[in-house]
């Protein structure tokens, strides 16, 4: 069986006008080095998965699963900048930290890993994307740890980063850097499987189930601004407390899966 | 493991505007890269590039909105999907800029256009490719969009055999798409990787040149009597460098050992293999010597990027394409035009195709991130 045995985030509900928190204290407890050529997507990445692995074993083949829908906004903006406004070509660091592996390269770094290493995006779902990602290959046996991210980064002003997104202006917006760690055959932890329906019948059936036995259920797409930070939040945070959960993946675009936690 | 199979291919690259014609043009003369000059900068940049003649300006915003549906319907078509299971094909893409493009020639046209609001990065996400293709197609299946620098589509190609292995699809389309952007080519070049030639494992090797692509495969699960199945594969990180894998060659050794034991095989068993061979410095290096060091005896190697440029995240769908084409039609690849070799490296690309025997073939990838990740390719009796 797969168990959650740690869950940790870093979770920023932003205001226009405000700056972003600082994160430089937080790092420096997480991180075993100071990377110096890293941006806040980078950053968040980093914090929210070392606060998850702090007092775990990872063995270096654990797998490494980040998902994002929008990716690192400051590296690209910053050598569009450079590029198309300035005229001069992106420094190198700009330009390398726009990948979006790059976060995995500077989480594994940090955390001694060597497998396999993905980033993984599925707009406002990439935390289902990724967790199922990892859960394939935990059942396959490709990989017996996974540590599974999701991270979205805000850039200032709030206006330009809802404008890109298609957002309504005032829309409430975030930034979030959420992880679990899933182990197999673990022997305390929350289990956690994936249900994959055939279709929204079979998925209404078996979300009804999980309703009925008293399951935390996600909020979907319709019911808000339900993006990868408030569902990684909502998610996490409910992992945190007691009880079943379960996480929604319930519409044409976004598949037909259902993410169980025991309680 | 049965292993997938290989259903159908579609593909764009610097050979042609399908596989057909592309595999041809590997395996006659192959290609060679444009001179490029990159405008718009203090100092332009000029490079070796390897384009889709497809006749549009290279920069131009609608190109994969113009190409992609069609490499995707060939896919599809090849593998003569039923209307239900077209609706239901998961998307698989692999890229290492998506449709950036579109945003830097809006973001160009507002600052041309001196409007006070220009910001950069109006659009931003992974999803449009998916979207075209699933447009394309009718397909309401779930999407995966990879963003692993040079391995993005090898590593999704991986995510879909995995999805298919596990009985979660039957079917699965694997995208790998490159198309020329600024941030890209002047990123390249402020890393001073770029060339005029790709020249890989030579001695007098000087960089990468760049090439643009869009590849599709459509995988199957349960494989019958198909003549090409992928056997999965590996991946792993090396985290030496943000750039290039450790020169001692033992990350590139381990994901290939990772590779070969999933798919039940020993090196010896290995019939050729595909390098990755961007032509740049350190990466032959690693590469190299990650092989000397599997192989007591190294099998026919091809290198394919002489022939379409590096194209990045997309390398993985379309080298697989056009090697796995190549050996339906008997032949290792080759390129001809390889000159002195290096000696450090210790070993050298076939320079004229040769018969290509039934068995396994392994896949390189290797990419900035320390990304690796070899695939392994069967080609049945």
């Amino acid at each position: 069986m797969t168990r959650v045995t740690s869950v940790a985030e870093v979770f920023h509900p932003l205001q226009d006008g405000a700056p972003l928190p600082p994160l430089a204290t937080e790092l420096k407890q997480v991180c075993r080095e100071h990377f110096r050529r890293v941006d806040r997507f980078i950053e968040l990445a980093l914090l929210g998965s070392g606060r998850c692995a702090a007092g775990h074993t990872l063995a270096p083949d654990c797998g490494l699963y980040l998902g994002s829908g929008l990716g690192t906004m400051t590296s690209i903006i910053q050598s569009q900048e450079q590029l198309l406004r300035e005229r001069e070509l992106p420094t190198p660091f700009n330009f390398i930290n726009t990948l979006g592996n790059s976060a995995g390269y500077y989480v594994a770094k940090n955390l001694g890993l060597t497998g396999q290493n993905l980033f993984i995006s599925r707009r406002g779902a990439s935390l289902p994307a990724a967790l199922t990602a990892a859960w394939l290959d935990l059942e396959l046996d490709v990989v017996r740890q996974a540590l599974v991210g999701v991270v979205e980064e805000a850039t200032l002003p709030l206006l330009e980063h809802r404008r890109r997104q298609g957002l309504p202006a005032g829309t409430a917006v975030a930034e979030g850097s959420h992880w679990l760690l899933l182990e197999k055959d673990a022997g305390a932890g929350r289990s956690f499987g994936l249900q994959h329906l055939a279709d929204p019948t079979q998925y209404a059936t078996a979300l009804e189930t999980a309703r009925r036995e008293g399951a935390a259920i996600s909020p979907s797409l319709p019911d808000g601004p339900f993006h990868d930070s408030w569902s990684g939040a909502w998610l996490t945070q409910r992992l945190q407390q007691g009880g079943l959960v379960s996480l929604t993946e319930g519409d044409e675009v976004r598949g037909w899966d259902l993410f169980h936690f025991g309680a | 493991m049965p292993g997938v199979a290989i259903r159908g291919v579609g593909l764009n690259s610097a050979l042609g505007l399908d596989a057909q014609s592309c595999v041809e043009a590997l395996l006659a003369a192959g290609g060679a890269p444009m001179p490029l000059t990159l405008q718009g900068l203090a100092e332009p940049v000029q490079a070796g590039y390897f384009r889709i003649p497809d006749g549009a300006d290279l920069f131009d915003p609608q190109r994969f909105a113009r190409l992609l549906p069609a490499v995707v319907q060939a896919a599809a078509a090849d593998a003569r999907l039923s209307a239900a299971e077209l609706r239901a094909l998961p998307v698989y893409v692999g890229s290492s800029c998506f449709s950036v493009g579109r945003s830097e020639s809006d973001y160009a046209a507002a600052l041309a256009a001196g409007s006070p609001a220009a910001y950069p990065m109006p659009h931003c996400g992974y999803g449009g490719l998916a979207d075209l293709a699933r447009r394309a197609l009718g397909s309401a299946g779930e999407v995966f969009s990879y963003n692993t620098a040079c391995t993005s589509s090898a590593n999704a190609l991986l995510g879909a055999m995995r999805a298919l292995e596990s009985g979660r699809h039957r079917h699965a389309l694997v995208i790998g798409a490159e198309l020329a952007n600024r941030t890209t080519l002047a990123g390249f070049a402020g890393l001073q990787l770029l060339a005029q030639r790709a020249r890989p494992f030579e001695a007098e090797r000087e960089g990468i040149v760049l090439g643009e692509a869009i590849g599709a495969v459509l995988l199957a699960a349960e494989p019958g009597a198909d003549a090409l199945c992928l056997h999965g594969g590996a991946d792993n990180c090396d985290t030496h460098s943000i750039t290039t894998a450790n020169p001692d060659g033992e990350s590139v050794l381990a994901v290939s050992q990772q590779a070969l034991r999933r798919a039940g095989l020993e090196a010896a068993q290995v019939r050729g293999i595909k390098a990755h061979g961007t032509a740049s410095p350190s990466s032959d290096l690693a590469e190299a010597a990650g092989l000397r060091k599997l192989f007591a005896k190294l099998p026919p190697l091809s290198v394919l990027k002489p022939h379409i440029g590096h194209t990045l995240g997309a390398c993985g769908v379309v080298e697989l394409i056009l090697y796995a084409s190549a050996l339906q039609r008997g032949l290792l690849p080759a390129w001809a035009g390889f000159g002195a070799p290096d000696p450090e490296l210790g070993l050298a690309p076939l320079t004229r195709p040769v018969p290509a025997l039934a068995g396994h073939y392994l896949l390189n990838h290797f990419g900035f991130g320390g990304n690796n990740a070899v695939l392994v390719l069967e080609k049945r009796a």
